[in-house]
């Protein structure tokens, strides 16, 4: 062979490889620009797009397209880790002193909607006013996530694109709990309260217009700092309050992506019957369904009676019956493929209620056995729950199984106006109650729902023991060491049956074929920025 | 009963100088029950239809659990969203409870909610009118403006008011759908109160001597009994309506008691492509029901009362 | 007249004072406020800041003090801030009062065109199978619930056209053929409960005018029936037919609620169910007392309608 065909060869062979090595856009083709989107609303935005002042998908879905995190877990990876996160305001960011530092080096090319410059100010600006810092310059009128910050000491702006946060000890959740849907920057010249009204962000999409009740509109952010995008030129999120009405727009092509974790399995599947070509995709939430009891007045301050509710509710019969197949079970972390923090199956197998249904209810007869509690004397309580379908269902299952044990719960419905007051203050026994988790964090989980006197441990469960274990792995450096722990704080938890997790719900979140890289997360409030999603039309 | 009430009914044609003083509205003579009604059959068969459909709803709800053919709250995993078959009649929901068995148990909770609201809103605004019509005067003109108040507002904007104020369980919707009637309920009973008061038989009472109490309660609340009873169930439908559109609001009947309203709500029609049963059949459950009551009202005010066609 | 008019003026004012204390408390009386529903949003309650939101937003003055701040806000003409949206009442409102409007002024013409032809033709062929048939499709009319014939159309459509009307408002500038498609139907829906209360009353209405006896002198005079029933007796029955149809027109907003709701429109009936799920009093009380003038002042007019219509009837003599 000369030796001009052998380099020809090689060449030719060289280019074929390289055409095949390089990675091409998701689903092999090339994104287009242009279109726009109606994305599916359940209900109007509480209070507008006040991410900060509020905890729920309702601001957070539709107010992500106009904001931008420091760091934002990577919206094309479906399961979310400390391993996926990107920059989107931090270029760069470094540990430093032992993961007691956290330096960001942010972008200097980030313009406000209302044109002023992007610094390191707003940064220092909207994590001064979270943590409530003594000198912070503004305040939010409700501050949910407060505690999230607990362990900032100090924000310093040493130049206008630098920031470092400074930890009072290590903490390597925090860049988790600032990749979150819910930790956008606020603007510095804006007053907390005026994004009740309106969005001033640096995101990918400008609000047009928010017709209340109706509709919020976006257009395109022509000075986006991510050259090329966002790929759509608008996007609309439509406000359907009725179920039945919402899912017939959806299936006639008047939405093309549905609300996040308001899919279910049966309902994805009729939506696929009808419209073949819909794309249905099974993921996590991060949202649990689980007891809250009431360890402070009797019947359970008594951990026996606690387990053996425990015991009593058969985890995947509760699947079956409740979301018809559409959960997952798992402790107090979310369940893996879904989250990085889940108990192994073994493990999930010795926690009360996961076991053979007919061994499990007989341990719990035995332990309330125990509490003087038997079928000729059944304890009576009353089980509150929301006013909800979502709830009352749930708790409809569970009080059944309770029954066959001996406990003869009474449903009484309770307001959405009232739940969280009437939980806080520890009005109830026990509660069938929901859990949406911003992070899949053990920091971002167990402080909120677990840690002595925080407003959301309804249980009011305190345990040393348990707080030492979190503490440590909140400052466990080694990723292996700290797993062993987490594993271990989730089966002590299950345990002391403080507060037993019941199931995970999946969503079968769906959109029409021609949305493009939309991908879902097993998070519903992570992934709705936008940016990378564009439409075949 | 009934021959007495279709008996003092047809007393309220105009023929007052028939009603001997001091004796209660005499029945229709002795010609029995079963010749009444089959008299009111042959002259009003839809009104008799209608009849016989509410008497079987209220059969229905008595014997609910006679007739249920499963646990109206029972769940089943394995069977749901099922097209009607051998084992659910009319087949199952999203949770695998059976449909038929829920209707059946959602006819007594529609029934008695209706029923109830009815009957205290109607009773209550009876008396407010009954009273106010009598008394006349100053209680007439103040108790007529609260009244006003009262009425100013549609019916389901102030149930709903009422629910949201009251908090979710049967008796405070019950509550809820029963005071709008009262302002209707009295309006009815004050101007048939209003036209028999100037009859010449209680003025010959009064000037007996009869003390006003006896007079309104012996000698005029019986002649309204017509009106009363058109008002009754012409407000049984609407208050069955009422109780279906807060349900399917969110603010009615709470679970566990299954409602027709609130099966309609929430997750019927999300699942309406796959099982569209869930949807038809409580709408026509609550249909079927405020059909035969409104039959029924229609005849009954034919043949109680030829003035009140119309109203 | 004048004199009449006055005086329904002067008690419609005061039914409208004791109508806004009722509504004043009844609201008050809902446990739970907005303070707790702004904690449910953000699942987390913070009594310090509860209290400071409840003096932000003026929770905190006892009920009467509440109840003046409202009466002099509206006699200067400041429908209050809805706590919701922190935006004046009024221009939330304000866009949705023509979409309720137009549905509701549809709703009613609809219902005229068919209730009343039929209710005389049932009426003139009295007691034949025409006559039942139309009672008993009026009277399924009057007895199916409003929400359900309306998630029925809209289910009825995706299934069988794989369409559904828009579901965000379509002005009639916008493009009006969608327009008049997205209220048409929703007008169907609740107009055919009011067309069956029409029918059924033009019906009694005519038939107790056929039964007087100037017309049955008209018969005997030879006169065409046809003229006969179109010349006096729908002229005497119009009556009672314009009444209900006032009525009607205020009870409306009751089917007009769900009917907004499952159809999705914009309207005043359906943000008022959300006002009061959301304990936004200010909206609420405004929304409520002007739906209460709304149908006072239609009572009024059918009232002054009828001295108009019925000769026999004279106000003020």
């Amino acid at each position: 062979m000369s030796r001009c065909r052998f380099y020809t060869i090689v060449a030719a062979l060289g280019l074929i490889g390289l055409i095949g090595v390089t990675p091409s856009p998701a689903v092999g083709q090339a994104p287009k620009s242009g279109g726009a989107l109606n994305v599916m609303l359940r209900e109007d935005l509480p209070q507008g797009f006040a991410i900060h002042e509020t905890s729920t998908i309702s601001v957070v879905w539709p107010s992500m397209p106009c904001f931008n995190n420091l760091v934002l877990f990577d919206p094309l990876k479906p399961t979310e880790s400390l391993d996926t996160i990107v920059g989107e305001l931090a270029e760069k960011w470094s540990w430093q002193d032992n993961y007691r530092n956290l330096v960001f080096f942010l972008r200097k090319d980030v313009k406000w909607h209302d044109g002023k410059p992007f610094t390191s100010r707003d940064v220092k600006f909207t994590f001064d006013m979270l943590r409530e810092a003594p000198d912070a310059p503004a305040k939010l009128r409700i501050n949910p996530r407060k505690d999230w910050y607990a362990n900032v000491e100090g924000i310093e702006a040493p130049d206008p694109h630098t920031v470092i946060f400074r930890l009072k000890r290590p903490q390597p959740s925090l860049l988790a709990l600032l990749a979150s849907g819910y930790t956008p920057v606020y603007a510095a010249h804006v007053p907390p309260a005026q994004y009740r009204t309106t969005c001033v962000g640096t995101g990918p999409f400008k609000v047009k217009e928010w017709r209340k009740g109706e509709f919020v509109e976006y257009v395109k952010n022509p000075d986006y700092f991510v050259k090329g995008r966002p790929y759509l030129d608008g996007l609309r999120y439509v406000v359907i309050k009725e179920r039945g009405t919402r899912t017939a727009a959806l299936q006639a092509g008047q939405l093309d992506v549905a609300f996040p974790g308001e899919t279910t399995k049966t309902a994805g599947e009729q939506l696929k019957k009808a419209v073949p070509q819909l794309v249905v995709t099974t993921v996590g939430t991060n949202v649990n369904d689980n007891i809250i009891m009431n360890i402070k007045k009797p019947p359970f301050d008594n951990p026996k009676v606690r387990l053996a509710v425990s015991y009593a509710i058969d985890r995947r019969a509760l699947v079956q019956a409740v979301h018809q197949g559409g959960g997952a079970v798992g402790a107090s972390l979310a369940p893996r493929p879904y989250g990085v923090w889940g108990l192994l199956e073994k493990d999930l197998l010795a926690l009360p209620g996961y076991g053979k249904a007919e061994d499990m209810k007989a341990r719990a007869r035995k332990l309330l056995a125990e509490a003087g509690i038997t079928a000729q004397n059944p304890l009576r309580v009353e089980m509150v729950t929301r006013a909800i379908a979502i709830y009352v269902d749930m708790a409809s299952f569970v009080i059944n199984e309770l029954k066959q044990v001996g406990i003869e719960a009474a449903l009484k419905q309770i307001e959405t106006a009232q739940w969280h007051a009437m939980a806080t203050r520890g009005d109830y026994q026990i509660g069938a109650n929901l859990t949406g988790l911003g992070v899949d964090d053990p920091d971002g989980n167990f402080y909120e729902n677990y840690a002595c006197g925080s407003p959301r441990n309804y249980s009011q469960y305190c345990s040393e023991e348990v707080m030492k274990m979190v503490d440590q792995q909140s400052q466990e450096l080694d990723p292996k060491k700290r797993l062993a722990l987490v594993h271990a704080i989730q089966k002590k938890l299950e345990q002391d049956a403080a507060r037993p997790m019941l199931d995970w719900r999946m969503d079968y979140f769906t959109v029409w074929p021609h949305v493009k890289n939309l991908v879902p997360h097993h998070n519903i409030y992570n992934f709705g920025r936008m940016q990378e999603v564009w439409s075949d039309k | 009963m009934a021959s007495w009430i279709l008996g003092c009914a047809m007393a309220t044609r105009p023929i007052g100088a028939e009603i001997a003083l001091g004796e209660p509205v005499a029945a229709a003579g002795p010609r029995g029950l079963g010749s009444t009604l089959a008299r009111f059959a042959r002259k009003k068969p839809l009104g008799a239809a209608g009849g016989v459909l509410m008497l079987l709803i209220v059969l229905t709800a008595i014997f609910a659990e006679v007739m249920a053919t499963h646990d109206p709250i029972a769940t089943d995993a394995f069977h749901t969203l099922a097209r009607p078959n051998g084992e659910h009649w009319l087949g199952s929901d999203h949770l695998g409870r059976d449909i038929y068995s829920r209707i059946v148990h959602g006819a007594r909770v529609s029934l008695i909610v209706g029923l109830a609201s009815t009957l205290l809103g109607s009773v209550l605004g009876g008396i407010i009118g009954l009273l106010s019509g009598y008394v006349g005067g100053k209680t007439d003109l103040i108790s007529q403006r609260l009244l006003d108040i009262l009425q100013g507002l549609p019916l389901l904007v102030l149930a709903l008011i009422l629910t949201a104020s009251l908090g979710p369980s049967v008796e405070n919707v019950i509550i809820a759908i029963s005071i709008p009637i009262i302002p209707r309920a009295a309006r009815v009973i004050r101007s048939s109160v209003l036209s028999i008061r100037e009859m010449q038989y209680v003025e010959a009472a009064r000037a007996i001597g009869i003390p006003h109490l006896r007079i309104a309660f012996r000698h005029i609340l019986p002649n309204t009994m017509g009106p009363f009873i058109v008002l009754c169930t012409a407000q049984l439908g609407s208050a069955i309506l009422v109780e279906a559109a807060l349900s399917f609001l969110g603010l009615g009947v709470p679970e566990p008691y299954p409602s027709w309203g609130r099966m309609l709500s929430v997750s019927a029609a999300e699942y309406a492509q796959k099982a569209p049963h869930l949807v038809l059949f409580p709408g026509f459950a609550i249909s079927l029901a405020v059909f035969g009551s409104n039959l029924l009202g229609d005849a009954l005010r034919d043949t109680l009362d030829p003035r009140l066609r119309g109203a | 007249m004048k004199t009449y008019i006055a005086q329904r003026l002067g008690i419609a004012v005061l039914t409208l004072v004791g109508m806004s204390i009722v509504i004043f408390v009844l609201l008050r009386l809902a446990p739970g406020d907005i303070v707790d529903i702004l904690f449910a949003a953000a699942a987390y309650v913070d009594p310090a800041a509860r209290t400071e939101i409840m003096r932000e937003l003026g929770l905190d003055k006892p009920i009467w003090a509440q109840y003046l701040d409202w009466m002099r806000q509206i006699f200067s003409g400041d429908l209050g801030k809805s706590y919701r949206y922190d935006l004046p009442a009024w221009d939330i409102i304000r866009p949705l009062i023509p979409v309720t409007v137009e549905l509701a002024v549809l709703a009613t013409i609809l219902s005229v065109l068919l209730g009343v032809p039929t209710g005389v033709i049932s009426a003139v062929k009295q007691d034949t199978t025409l006559d039942y048939a139309l009672r008993v499709v009026s009277l399924a009319g009057l007895s199916m619930p409003s929400f359900w014939l309306g998630m029925v159309i809209i289910l009825g459509l995706v299934a069988w056209l794989g369409w559904i009307p828009p579901m965000t408002y379509v002005g009639p500038g916008e493009d009006f053929k969608l327009h008049a498609i997205q209220f048409l139907l929703p007008a169907l829906a609740v107009g055919y409960r009011s067309s069956a209360l029409l029918m059924r009353i033009t019906r009694s209405a005519v038939l107790e005018v056929m039964r007087e006896d100037y017309i049955r002198t008209a018969w005997a005079k030879g006169q065409s029936g046809r003229v006969v029933i179109w010349r006096h007796a729908l002229k005497n029955a119009i009556l009672p037919v314009v009444t209900v149809i006032g009525i009607e027109f205020a009870f409306l907003i009751g089917g007009l609620v769900v009917t907004e709701t499952v159809f999705n429109l914009p309207g005043v009936a359906r943000f008022l169910v959300e006002a009061i799920l959301w304990r936004d009093y200010p909206v609420v009380q405004n929304l409520v007392m002007f739906i209460a003038v709304v149908v006072i002042l239609s009572n009024l007019v059918v009232d002054l309608l009828y001295g108009v219509l019925d000769p026999r009837v004279r106000y003020g003599d």
